[in-house]
């Protein structure tokens, strides 16, 4: 297994990890309160455990590994991108949608401006995962 | 993933060139040794000019190394 490959399974399962236990948190709080000061405080700590998750997993496989990229490491990553930027376009096309059904249709109450912005942030972890999953299918496919 | 239309020689030029390596071919062509594995088993096809660098490689012409066998 290359480094590149190994790499993409340290991001898959620490952005796996600290998302499991990140979003539920999230839209408990924005279900609860209306500020965003205990989003932030845990937002703060989603980030710091994935750079140390990452950071101490990256040290790890780099002892005597070969983290040189080439064409085919490059032609993946672009493949790669084009699923996770369809996921991120059906997933913000979704939300757009949602919050101008609630605004629109009367009795449905409208989407918080938090909550908005939790599942923004899911959108884009989602694209995220998928890019990996995708570099990771190819790797295997291709190895 | 299914085999490229690209079919090589690559395995049997190692052997003639004295047991090459995927490491060592991977270091003379600027590739990593995934790649040539991968080159190697027809599921990936090289660039164009990581393909004339492997026939440079093993001193021989691109046809000799590679060739198109459409499906």
């Amino acid at each position: 297994m290359s480094f590149q490959e190994k790499s993409s399974w340290g991001l898959l399962l620490g952005i796996g990890v600290v998302a499991f236990f990140y979003f539920p948190a999230a839209f408990e709080i924005v279900g609860r309160v209306s500020h965003g000061a205990p989003l932030i405080g845990i937002s703060i700590a989603g980030v710091i455990a994935i750079v140390v998750i990452e950071s101490t997993y990256h040290a790890i496989i780099a002892g005597g590994s070969d983290d040189q990229t080439d064409e085919r490491d490059r032609l993946i990553d672009m493949k790669s991108e084009r699923f996770a930027s369809y996921a991120l376009v059906i997933s913000l096309f979704w939300l757009v949608g949602h919050i101008i059904i609630t605004h629109a249709i009367e009795g449905l109450a409208p989407m918080p401006g938090l909550e908005i912005a939790v599942w923004i942030l899911l959108a884009l972890t989602a694209s995220e995962v998928v890019k990996l999953i995708a570099q990771i299918t190819q790797y295997r496919l291709s190895a | 993933m299914a085999k490229t239309c690209v079919r090589n020689n690559i395995r049997k030029l190692r052997f003639e060139h004295g047991e090459m390596t995927q490491q060592a071919l991977g270091e003379a062509v600027g590739v990593t040794r995934q790649t040539i594995v991968a080159i190697e088993k027809e599921k990936y096809s090289p660039s164009l000019e990581a393909a004339f660098r492997i026939a440079e490689v093993f001193g021989e012409p691109l046809e000799s190394v590679f060739r198109y066998e459409r499906d």
